[in-house]
């Protein structure tokens, strides 16, 4: 197992309790189904669409992405870097004479800071949102449907002891589900 | 919000103009006027004991033509003289320039109708981008900007007033001009004849006149169809399609005239000196003001009740506006520094010279109202949703962007010791009090809401997400 493997273990769906997933071929309906299913205070996993579906977000009660905060410290980083890095070179090792300007804190600084800046923040964050969805290497694809890239919409529920799973799956098959399933031990079986 | 895909049912609704707005434009305007008026009164004592420190007093006796000529002189010399640096020589030093006491006044005039100008054009462009960049989201509150961009003529004419009056003290090409000297003589200055082709008064008067036809004609025609939309037919997309063009076309002409009458009005104060930037800069000056001023309108209509499809994702959508033209107004406030400070050419130098030495302080001010607190005041999210704090960083906004077209122009004009004073400040409010009047009222004269756009349903379910 790889090193980003271990650090995706809390978000694979491997090691979980059995899976209820309910796949929708129009959003629509998926939007319908998903809204009762929150109502009915059935925590959803996830939901895998193959586009961004909009307001779907709200329903889940999915949480505010925290990819702000890590570019404001990615950005941190940079200025902080690249501030050391001209302050090193250009004050402390080998001062130079260009111009005649002085070698301390001067305007010459900021682009370099203001690049800096900018470039880990936009590594750091591309680094960050493809870790955390899972598209970075070292880390095993795995898809509830082979088509929830394509043009299905996957609803993923981790059953929980008390869950009424028949009436989950009478919401999702009510709310026009092609297909329900259940997701066990890396087994697949369609109900 | 939510479900995204109901359709809602929008209303047309009409604005308005409150008694109580009304009270505070008018507030505003005797405001205004009376800080006009301290202003004015604090101008004679000024200019007298500025007349009895400088030593050109004595030039008053001489006629007016040879006076002026003489400052002028001192002033071109002062331009070229010296360079800045230590080790290449002394530094240049700024006094005030001897001009008639109530130049400050019309110069207050030329600011305060350029940058509303500036206002109601950049928010014909804010407009027009809406259309040719197939923008959805701004149909809610696209009323706004058409209400704002009906406010042209009136700076126009303020400005107008500005440059008849004051033009020969504002500007020392154009009372250069006058003096019609032939290469070889004495006060023969080679950069301002082989710019006179430009900077002349025929020029200075025909081609803001020119272009502010042109803007007028196709805001006229914008408003035009959009009023057309309204009263036609749900589904109706020729309106739209025409709009497009008619912004694609007026955006063309933006690009080319925004630069080129700063160039012309603001830029020529400093007529030596140049700066290929400075156009862009203005551009976002007014720009960034614009939104903000646009933001200010929207939170207000919604507070009176009006305008519900407007949510606060939308106002979030303002507020990251703001922010964003901050950054972007920072980058070009460095950048134009910046290229100048590396290439150490004397005549360039001139501009950052008086203001960093003469009016460190309203330039170090400019950069913290302009960028720093807007910077750190907008950066998280809940500050962009809170109408509060969009309401006090805002208001530093504005006025910040105000006193950096005075800070382009001032020091240019009279040299050093200058101050924003009472004058400013109550020009400024005076004019503000008129627009809030003029764009309230034209608020009111149409439905507050696009109704027959074909964008009004993306609108509606506009969402940034969580």
């Amino acid at each position: 197992m790889t090193i980003m493997g271990i650090l995706d273990k809390k978000l694979s769906l491997r090691d979980r309790n059995k899976m209820l997933i309910g796949v929708w071929e129009d959003e629509d309906h998926l939007m319908s189904g998903a809204s009762e299913l929150a109502n009915a205070g059935v925590h959803i996993h996830d939901i895998y669409t193959p586009y961004p579906v909009h307001g779907l977000d709200r329903i889940i009660g999915a949480r505010r992405s925290k990819l702000a905060r890590i570019a404001f410290f990615c950005a941190i980083t940079g200025l902080t870097l690249m501030t050391t890095m001209i302050w090193y070179m250009y004050v402390h090792d080998w001062p130079m004479n260009i111009g005649n300007k002085p070698v301390r804190f001067t305007p010459s600084w900021a682009p370099v800071m203001f690049e800096g800046t900018v470039l880990c923040t936009a590594f750091g964050m591309s680094f960050f949102f493809f870790w955390r969805n899972r598209l970075v290497h070292g880390i095993k694809n795995e898809l509830l449907d082979i088509r929830q890239t394509d043009d299905r919409m996957v609803v993923a529920i981790e059953t929980v002891n008390g869950m009424d799973e028949k009436a989950v799956l009478d919401i999702m098959k009510k709310h026009g589900a092609v297909e329900v399933r259940e997701f066990h031990n890396g087994v697949q079986t369609v109900l | 919000m939510g479900h995204g895909h109901h359709h809602v049912e929008v209303k047309q609704e009409q604005f308005v103009f409150s008694p109580k707005a009304k009270r505070f434009s008018i507030i505003l305007m005797v405001l205004g006027l009376v800080l006009v008026g301290l202003g004015i009164a604090n101008l004679g004592g000024h200019d007298n004991k500025h007349e009895a420190k400088t030593e050109t007093a004595a030039h008053g006796e001489h006629g007016v033509a040879a006076h002026e000529a003489e400052g002028h002189q001192a002033a071109a010399h002062e331009e070229h003289g010296n360079v800045p640096n230590e080790a290449f020589g002394p530094r240049m030093e700024f006094h005030p320039l001897d001009k008639p006491a109530n130049t400050r006044i019309w110069a207050n005039f030329m600011i305060v109708g350029y940058f509303f100008l500036m206002i109601s054009l950049v928010s014909l462009m804010w407009y027009a981008i809406q259309y040719v960049a197939n923008a959805g989201w701004s149909v809610g509150i696209k009323r706004v900007p058409e209400a704002i961009m009906t406010f042209m003529p009136v700076p126009f004419v303020i400005l107008m007033i500005g440059l008849l009056m004051g033009k020969n003290d504002i500007y020392h090409w154009a009372h250069y001009e006058h003096l019609g000297l032939k290469p070889g003589e004495v006060g023969y200055d080679a950069i301002l004849a082989g710019k006179s082709g430009f900077l002349n008064t025929t020029m200075l008067f025909a081609f803001p006149t020119v272009l502010v036809v042109i803007w007028y004609f196709l805001m006229r025609k914008l408003r035009a169809l959009s009023a057309a939309e309204d009263n036609g037919t749900k589904g109706d997309v020729s309106f739209f399609r025409t709009s497009t063009k008619f912004s694609a076309a007026f955006a063309v002409i933006f690009g080319f005239t925004m630069s080129i009458i700063a160039w012309l009005l603001i830029m020529s104060v400093d007529a030596h000196w140049y700066s290929t930037i400075f156009g862009f800069y203005n551009f976002v000056t007014h720009w960034v003001t614009m939104i903000t001023i646009m933001a200010f309108i929207v939170a207000y209509v919604k507070k009176e009740g009006y305008l519900g499809i407007v949510t606060n994702e939308h106002m979030h959508d303002l507020g990251k506006f703001m922010f964003a033209f901050t950054v972007f107004w920072a980058y070009l406030w460095l950048s134009q520094y910046l290229l100048i400070w590396y290439a150490q050419i004397p005549e360039e130098m001139a501009y950052y010279q008086i203001r960093f030495e003469n009016y460190k302080f309203n330039f170090l001010l400019n950069f913290v109202m302009c960028f720093c607190i807007p910077f750190l005041g907008l950066l998280m999210r809940s500050a962009k949703r809170n109408r509060y704090v969009l309401a006090i960083i805002g208001s530093i906004m504005i006025l910040g962007h105000y006193h950096d077209v005075w800070l382009m122009v001032f020091p240019g004009v009279f040299g050093s010791g200058m101050q924003f004073g009472f004058l400013e400040l109550g020009m400024f409010l005076f004019v503000a009090g008129l627009f809030v009047y003029w764009v309230f009222t034209a608020l009111t004269k149409r439905g507050l809401v696009a109704i027959n756009h074909p964008y009004l349903d993306e609108s509606v379910h506009h969402d940034v997400g969580v």
